[in-house]
């Protein structure tokens, strides 16, 4: 029988040898498959929309970038932009800057209850318009008011809420009596006049100042409620021109913007002269419902304007500087300020004999900054809205009256400070507050001068972070001019999940709370803008407008340094690792100017926890903290952390499963020269010299040795890996180290023992717990053979335990290592389970060493009485004797290979291999059975 | 003990067993040496295939219809070359394996209807099993193995000087500390045969006490094992050896 026969023959040498293929195969194929897959996943999404931002200058944040680049500090101007732009290497450069925080008063809002009369005569702008509903179609006269007054009682209320705690601005109540209208015909001189008033008795509902009072109009009774509030909008300036090229399609809604008149035609006085001509020149109703054209763009919104430029011009506001400021607005907000009327019928005394309802209005998606003239208009249970009576009033009635108030004060962003660096990269920071301001008071005297009930609101304190920037020269008031709207939504769909680069004001990155005051999990709300923010939440800009608006609103000299933050994409093509040296060229270029470049390419979104201070006062003045929030930084060198920290996963996951299959090998030979033990007694006692019994062993050996070296020359060959050829010259010479000493184990032993056993130095043998001590004992290399093995495959699942939760977070905190983790998952889970495979093929390649033996003598047992029971606890008590031997063996194993993988989850890690050993017990002693 | 137990060649000579076994049968007769003792243990039309299973290997029927009634202080040899079935005999006659039909009665009770702490209790009061090649346990002194059938009852120290005795009676007191690798073929057998008797046991079954061992060695089994069937003891032998056939009080040759 030559060595490839006798090879074969020999089980245990040809299924380690496939074992060790396989395992080679396998782990050099995942390895492979993996870091392929690694590879693809940073390359596609470690380039985002910019390469490098450029900054006059920020503060060094370790490698995390906040988010907040578009601050109004200014620091890079027209020139250097302009510079930027003909380098060799720049293929968009796209300033943006905080232009101002526009404070604009909306109307007051107004409850309205139906009260139509069926009487048309003194309806302003029906009589004789052939478009006014013909009066025969006119419904009946209704109202949701009795003929009679009855008496109300009114509760308002508006409550503002950051999603994690409410703040009520006021709450008020007015009582008073209401009545469906009544036609008064009067003898006035010259003829009768007709007007609408109230039912006889009616006293009306007047809330205290600065709030008015009830009145009946045409078609409603409308009660003036108290709490007009002020909204503050942020407005940006881009170039509309260069933010298309940066945020392709998604960027369209900016190509108004690229249509509005330049800087020196942008007189407001003129553009509201030229829209007061349109009427006296003639306008058709479809044209002014489609929006006038103006310059090759319909301006929708040109009521706003001409509303605003009307009451500039008469309260003397309106100079010759006004200028008008194209701008595209935000639809839709996220200020939560929701204001509620409780509406009760009551007797007399007060009582109340019927709920009428509560009315409630939110500002929500319908609101348009610099737009929305009345977004709280309430209506009265059971009311109808009767105003298409009038005809098709088109926009006439939309847009603010009044001229927003442009304001040189900036929300700064708040300043942070390093914490803590968790196991996996993320980082902990602290956010440092700026000053309180206290909003929501009412002003000390109403119109008329009366003194103002101050109880009627909650002066609230907010934390306002503002800074005056003294720009220049005293503005004269400039007008919005609405050229469009954007949605947040898809600006931000644009930017991306994975590698959100900051693009501005526009676009900015909202905080989840994650842990209250106290520490407890807040669920992770997102925090919402509201009239008592920390200056933390922020929304979208109100408004985008061109940098020709900037230096209308802050009246600039010639090139000054206004522009914040310039975004920089670079000309060459491809994933981030083929354009790393142009892009890092081009940063240095910039660094050449004096300006800050930081390079973006490579990076990715990480949230970063903030604990935040001071976020709230009470009425002592005592602050108290909102918790820990997150938000999304952007992680500089992420692709870089990633690729490095999961190559180093996956190769230590090939270590480990070399160290199982070299476990895996001893365990083999030791099975194989037990069995070839008294065959190599036969050849020598045939008369073979050791020499040749060596020889004999090596042969056989030295087939699987050769069908190992091919099998790592073709792998090698194939994956054209460097850790190809490792790993095969290991698997080599592990299994030739197994063979030498496989060859010197079956050398002949003269001597043989002859003493008599001590029994009085033993345990003596009175149970089946000491039974199995005495077998263990006597068997002391198998035991520990078996116990070694038990402990692999605990360290094994320990590991597998360790890579599963590590995963999610294996190279950092950043959401690219989540999405290249996600992607090489699999790969690196087979790994890991080929590992544990490998352990628990080893305890039962070890187990079988002494599995005959087991149930000879268990077989012996029996055949003296003993019964199933006792015959089980032998075989326990054998095994749980071995898994106690394993258990710190294990247990150690699982430990030190979770702190190679992932040190925090190395305690799961242990906890997993003390699992695991004490499970082999019960399942070893079943199969023992 | 008695030795004083030989052959009765007349005897012998009425036992004559015959059978024919064709390639997938195998039949037995049974003479059986009329004594006044009680039947410790009874075979009763015992029949034992192997194979047919799942594998679909053809069934082998080793014992078709077997019968025997062992006697108080007989010793019954069943004779036979190797692969007749002898072995599992024994074995079915100690509940150590079942029978594919027919009965096993200890005492007159049949093994049906026990369970198999039952058979384990009564085994080990009633029989006592000699596997071939004695089956000692590794790593512990020949005292040691011949006290373990005494471990489940808690009774080791008590019959710790009973066990040196039968060591003693085996001719192996100065061996007593010894491990079975350290002990020769036929000094194994011999505490596996003390080991046996340390319960008091009624019934002896021995697989090829006297293989591969030499004549003397073996005529030192054959005559303790006689000896045993002075006090009582029924004795079920398993052999080919000529010289324990023509000792044994009944015989049964399977062809």
């Amino acid at each position: 029988m030559n060595a490839v026969q006798r090879f074969i023959r020999s089980r245990v040498l040809l299924l380690t040898a496939s074992i060790l293929i396989v395992s080679m195969c396998l782990s050099v194929l995942v390895q492979g498959q993996s870091q392929a897959a690694l590879n693809r996943t940073v390359d596609q999404n470690s380039r985002g929309l910019y390469d490098v931002l450029v900054q006059a200058g920020a503060e060094d944040n370790g490698g995390l970038m906040q988010p907040e680049i578009a601050t109004g500090q200014g620091g890079i101007s027209f020139e250097q932009l302009d510079s930027l732009r003909k380098l060799s290497g720049t293929s968009v450069a796209a300033p943006i800057s905080l232009v101002s925080r526009v404070t604009q008063n909306l109307e007051s809002p107004r409850l309205d209850a139906t009260d139509y009369l069926g009487f048309n005569a003194g309806l302003a702008g029906t009589a004789g318009d052939p478009s006014a509903t013909d009066p025969s179609k006119w419904p009946a006269a209704e109202s949701v008011l009795s003929d009679t007054p009855r008496k109300y009682r009114l509760t308002a209320s508006a409550v503002s809420s950051d999603g994690h705690s409410d703040q009520t601005l006021f709450k008020t109540m007015a009582e008073g009596s209401l009545g469906k209208a009544q036609l008064i015909e009067e003898q006035v001189a010259g003829g009768k006049n007709v007007r609408i008033a109230g039912p006889a008795g009616e006293t009306g509902i007047k809330f205290p100042a600065p709030a008015g009072g009830s009145e009946h109009s045409l078609f409603n009774l409308s009660v003036s409620l108290p709490f007009a509030p002020q909204v503050t909008e942020s407005v940006v300036a881009v170039d509309p021109v260069s933010e298309r090229a940066l945020l392709g399609p998604a960027g369209d809604f900016l190509a108004p913007l690229e249509k509005a008149p330049p800087a020196d035609a942008r007189n407001a006085g003129a553009i509201g002269r030229h829209f007061e001509s349109l009427f006296t020149t003639g306008i058709g109703m479809d044209e002014l419902k489609e929006g006038p054209d103006f310059l090759g763009v319909k301006l929708k919104y040109w009521a706003p304007l001409m509303s605003q430029y009307q009451q500039a011009k008469r309260s003397g506001l309106l100079t010759e500087d006004s200028q008008a400021i194209p701008m595209i607005v935000r639809s839709g907000t996220s200020l939560d300020l929701k204001y509620s009327v409780k509406i009760e019928e009551i007797d007399a005394s007060g009582n109340v004999t019927k709920d009428v309802g509560t009315v409630t209005r939110s500002l929500d998606k319908d609101y348009l900054p610099f737009v929305s003239k009345s977004p709280f208009a309430l209506a009265w249970p059971g009311s109808k809205d009767l105003s298409q009576l009038l005809g098709d009033a088109g926009s006439f009635s939309q847009g603010l009256y009044n001229p927003a108030t442009w304001s040189t004060d900036f929300a700064s962003a708040p300043k942070y400070q390093d914490g803590e660096t968790a196991g996996n990269g993320a980082v902990d920071k602290s956010a440092t507050p700026g000053d309180w301001v206290t909003v929501n008071r009412l002003p000390e005297k109403a119109a008329n001068g009366a003194p103002v009930d101050q109880t009627q609101r909650k002066p609230v304190d907010e934390r306002s972070y503002r800074e005056d920037l003294e720009t220049g020269k005293k503005l004269a008031t400039p007008l919005a001019m609405v050229y469009g709207t954007f949605d947040a939504e898809t600006v931000k769909e644009a930017a991306g999940d994975v590698n959100r680069l900051p693009l501005g004001g526009y676009d900015p990155a909202p905080f989840t709370l994650t842990k209250d005051a106290s520490g407890k999990d807040a669920g992770n709300t997102e925090l919402k803008p509201s009239l008592s923010a920390t200056g933390l939440a922020s929304q979208s800009a109100g408004a985008i407008t061109d940098f020709y608006g900037l230096a209308a609103a802050r009246g600039y000299e010639d090139n000054a340094s206004v522009i914040d933050a310039v975004r920089v994409r670079a000309k060459v093509p491809g994933s981030w690792k083929e354009a790393q040296p142009e892009v890092e060229k081009l940063a240095s270029e910039i660094r050449d100017m004096g300006l800050q470049a930081t390079i973006v390419a490579g990076s990715a979104r990480e949230d970063a926890s903030i604990f935040v201070p001071g976020y709230s006062k009470d009425d002592a003045g005592k602050e108290s903290p909102l918790g820990t929030v997150q938000q999304s930084w952007v992680r500089q060198d992420a692709a870089e952390a990633v690729s490095g920290s999961l190559t180093g996963t996956n190769l230590t996951l090939l270590f480990l499963t070399l160290c199982g299959a070299a476990l895996l090998t001893g365990a083999s030979t030791v099975s194989y020269v037990r069995k070839r033990r008294s065959e190599a007694g036969t050849l020598r006692a045939m008369g073979w010299t050791q020499r040749r019994i060596r020889s004999w062993v090596l042969a056989e050996f030295g087939v699987g040795a050769a069908l190992l070296a091919v099998a790592g020359i073709i792998l090698s060959l194939v994956s054209w890996n460097p850790a190809t050829a490792v790993v095969s010259a290991s698997v080599l010479a592990l299994y030739a180290g197994a063979a030498v000493f496989a060859a010197q184990q079956l050398r002949h032993r003269e001597v043989v023992d002859q003493e008599p056993q001590h029994d009085e130095r033993l345990i003596a043998v009175d149970s089946p717990l000491t039974f199995a001590n005495r077998q263990l004992s006597s068997n002391k290399f198998n035991t520990i053979s078996l116990a070694v093995a038990v402990a692999v495959f605990g360290a094994a699942v320990g590991g597998m335990a360790a890579l599963l939760i590590d995963i999610p977070r294996a190279a950092g905190a950043s959401a690219l290592s989540g999405l290249a983790a996600t992607s090489i998952a699999l790969p690196s889970i087979i790994l890991g389970l080929s590992g544990v495979a490998v352990g628990l093929l080893l305890t039962m390649v070890t187990g079988r060493f002494e599995l005959q033996a087991k149930r000879q003598y268990l077989g012996t047992l029996q055949a003296m009485g003993w019964n199933p029971d006792m015959l089980g606890q032998v075989r326990f008590f054998e095994n749980a004797m071995v898994g106690m031997v394993a258990l710190p063996l294990g247990v150690l194993g699982a430990l030190g290979i979770g702190l190679l993988l992932a040190p925090y989850a190395a305690l799961w890690a242990a906890v997993a291999g003390l699992v695991a050993v004490l499970c082999w017990i019960p399942i070893a002693t079943k199969v023992v059975r | 003990m008695n030795n004083d137990l030989n052959l009765d060649r007349e005897a012998h000579d009425r036992m004559t067993a015959s059978s024919r076994r064709g390639a997938h049968q195998t039949r037995a007769n049974t003479i059986v040496k009329a004594t006044d003792h009680a039947t410790p243990l009874e075979l009763s039309n015992i029949t034992i295939h192997y194979g047919g299973g799942k594998g679909g290997a053809e069934a082998v029927n080793v014992v078709d219809d077997f019968n025997m009634t062992l006697h108080a202080g007989e010793m019954h040899c069943v004779a036979g070359r190797s692969g007749s079935g002898k072995t599992s005999i024994l074995t079915v006659g100690a509940g150590l394996t079942l029978p594919t039909s027919g009965r096993v009665f200890w005492e007159g009770d049949s093994l049906e209807t026990m369970g198999d702490d039952e058979i384990a209790d009564r085994r080990r009061a009633l029989i006592g099993y000699v596997d071939q090649g004695g089956a000692l346990i590794d790593g512990m002194s020949a005292l040691e193995n011949v006290l373990l059938p005494a471990v489940p009852d808690g009774e080791v120290d008590k019959r710790r000087d009973m066990a040196k005795d039968l060591l003693d009676l085996v001719g192996l007191g100065r061996r007593m500390r010894h491990r079975p690798a350290q002990l020769s073929g036929g000094e194994r057998q011999r505490v596996a045969i003390a080991r046996a008797l340390i319960l008091g046991t009624r019934v002896l079954i021995v697989d090829e006490p006297t293989a591969s061992l030499d004549r003397a060695s073996a005529n030192r089994i054959i005559s303790i094992l006689k000896d045993t069937t002075s006090d009582g003891i029924a004795v079920l032998v398993a052999s080919h050896d000529h010289e324990l056939v023509r000792q044994s009080d009944t015989l049964t040759e399977l062809i």
